[in-house]
């Protein structure tokens, strides 16, 4: 009841605190300018919160979806100004809720000083966001997309603690490349920030041999992303690499595991007038080590990977419509599941149907239907005791405020 | 199937020599608060700034992109598209997708044309694209080279 209690008052918080903010902007959500004094650099404040809804027609998929959930928000605050030439200062506070994940807890989403030397090179430095794709560091932006569920098996919303931001620097800037266009880049190294009761403690609840974490280190992270801005317009391809130095955990029956993931990313982007083309690639690789616990020490190596295609087209300002179909394999080694209690596991596909209505600059409404195959992702067994590949469906409502 | 490789060839070739067909500025013109120095601006410098990889002027000021709130003209529309690359939608998000990731400041929005030209005429280091016979007093205009 008490806990109850205190996610209805993280939630309505996370809601008031930009309702309040918009409230006092100029014009009906626009976005807010502060202004210090005449001497001083303006602050711009944005900020956005979405509330979604989720159904499914067979399992409990990112919450109790069977049964319809609400359990579906995110709300984000955030400031910047430029204090010094050539200086940016940057900070958002975010709040998110899907199933049993984020739980409305108010974290530090990303607080970083910026100092761009030119328009080569760059340092940013603080809590930052990890580029990885096309996606990874706006994955909770529902405004900036025209899905409500990005392809789970490369943007899981569950991971987002895991995955989204760092504590560390980087490095970035824009190399033209004459007559073929330039390349964009991005270095960064840093500390990772799971959580305990993140997407990885949730996975390993969920797998053999079903226990979750008690312990959880905060890995070293280094990588990079790449892009190459073709000279056709709107055409772009990425690679994203990304190395976390001695990722450890324990588990709650004791048992130690130690790991380097290495993730490859890879991307492809079309923007032809209207039309929004996309695809992507990922494949990630652990090898760990497992120790204590009562088993004899073994070594595991974990293989996923995961691809989708997307379409998306704009027919005016006010309604958009999409298409993606995605596979995720939790295993390159055992697409098909072989051995596995419920094959089901090794795989999910998903086709999904998306529109997106603007009903003004600052409020949006989507719905989106998937029809899926294969359980890899629902990691919650104790809603799903029993598992197949037959196709189910989901059904996903969500909007959006903006300023 | 040699033809098919001889055609995707002469795509990549012509992509490579930077032969994708752009369109003129016809219509409109650049203005910048006088606090910028510089009178001039190629195509290339300038699709930097309105796609984000360029975010500050030679002297260290901030560049503060200026654009006209829903599109008002045709033309200034058609101009913003031909110099980022990307039609509204695509240019909304992508600097949506800038802003939320703490990667860049959102173009200030403005409902009109005279006060478009006023907001740059004020604020130091704001530029915008505006039509050639708007009042243009108290900013300059950069030629595009």
């Amino acid at each position: 009841m008490r806990i109850l209690k205190e996610n209805k008052i993280k939630r309505w918080a996370s809601i008031l605190l930009p309702a309040l903010l918009a409230a006092f902007s100029d014009g009906p959500l626009a976005a807010y300018e502060l202004n210090l004094g005449t001497n001083l650099p303006p602050v711009d404040f944005h900020g956005f919160v979405s509330q979604g809804f989720l159904y499914s027609s067979k399992y409990d998929y990112l919450g109790d979806s069977s049964r319809g959930s609400f359990l579906f928000s995110e709300a984000g605050l955030n400031a910047s100004f430029n204090p010094f030439p050539r200086t940016r200062i940057a900070a958002q506070a975010f709040s998110y809720d899907v199933g049993p994940a984020g739980d409305y807890d108010v974290v530090l989403d990303y607080a970083q000083a910026e100092y761009t030397f030119n328009d080569f090179v760059g340092i940013r430095a603080g809590r930052i966001r990890r580029p990885e794709g096309i996606y990874n560091d706006i994955q909770d932006v529902d405004l900036a997309r025209t899905w409500i569920l990005l392809p789970q098996g490369m943007y899981n919303a569950r991971w987002r603690d895991f995955y989204v931001n760092l504590d560390g620097g980087e490095i970035f800037g824009n190399i033209p490349l004459v007559k073929a266009g330039s390349l964009s880049y991005e270095f960064y190294y840093g500390l990772q920030n799971p959580k305990l009761d993140g997407g990885l403690s949730l996975q390993k609840a969920n797998l053999p041999p079903y226990s979750p974490l008690t312990s959880i280190n905060s890995p070293q992270l280094g990588g990079g992303q790449l892009w190459w801005n073709t000279p056709l317009d709107g055409l772009r391809a990425g690679v994203a690499l990304n190395y976390d130095r001695d990722l450890t955990f324990v588990t709650a029956n004791g048992r130690q595991s130690d790991g380097s993931p290495f993730t490859q990313h890879y991307s492809l982007e079309y923007l032809w007038k209207s039309w929004t083309f996309q695809a992507e690639y990922l494949r990630f690789k652990i090898n760990y080590e497992n120790t204590g616990g009562g088993p004899p020490p073994s070594t595991k190596l974990i293989e996923p990977d995961s691809w989708y295609v997307s379409a998306a087209y704009r027919f005016n300002k006010y309604i958009e419509a999409g298409t993606y179909y995605t596979e995720y394999y939790a295993d390159v080694n055992n697409r098909s599941g072989t051995g596995l209690q419920f094959p089901s596991d090794a795989s999910q596909k998903d086709a999904a149907l998306s529109l997106r209505y603007d009903a003004t600059d600052w409020w949006i409404f989507k719905v989106e239907a998937h029809y899926i195959r294969g359980t890899a992702q629902l990691l919650d067994n104790a809603d799903n005791p029993s598992r197949n590949d037959d196709g189910w469906w989901m059904i996903a409502v969500k909007t959006t405020f903006s300023f | 199937m040699n033809n098919f490789y001889l055609k995707i060839g002469l795509v990549c070739v012509a992509l490579l020599a930077g032969a994708w067909p752009a369109a003129a500025l016809d219509g409109v013109v650049i203005i910048v608060n006088k606090s910028v120095a510089a009178d001039r601006i190629n195509d290339a410098a300038l699709k930097d700034i309105y796609t984000g990889r360029t975010t500050y002027w030679a002297d260290g000021q901030s560049v503060k992109l200026t654009v006209l709130d829903n599109q008002i003209t045709d033309k200034t529309d058609a101009a913003s598209e031909e110099v980022s690359g990307m039609d509204a939608s695509h240019f909304k998000t992508f600097w949506q997708r800038m802003v939320f990731s703490g990667r860049g400041q959102m173009p200030k929005e403005i409902g009109d044309t005279a006060a478009l030209v006023a907001y740059v005429a004020s604020t130091k280091g704001a530029i915008a694209i505006v039509l050639a016979d708007a009042d243009l007093k108290g900013v300059k205009t950069l030629k595009v080279k």
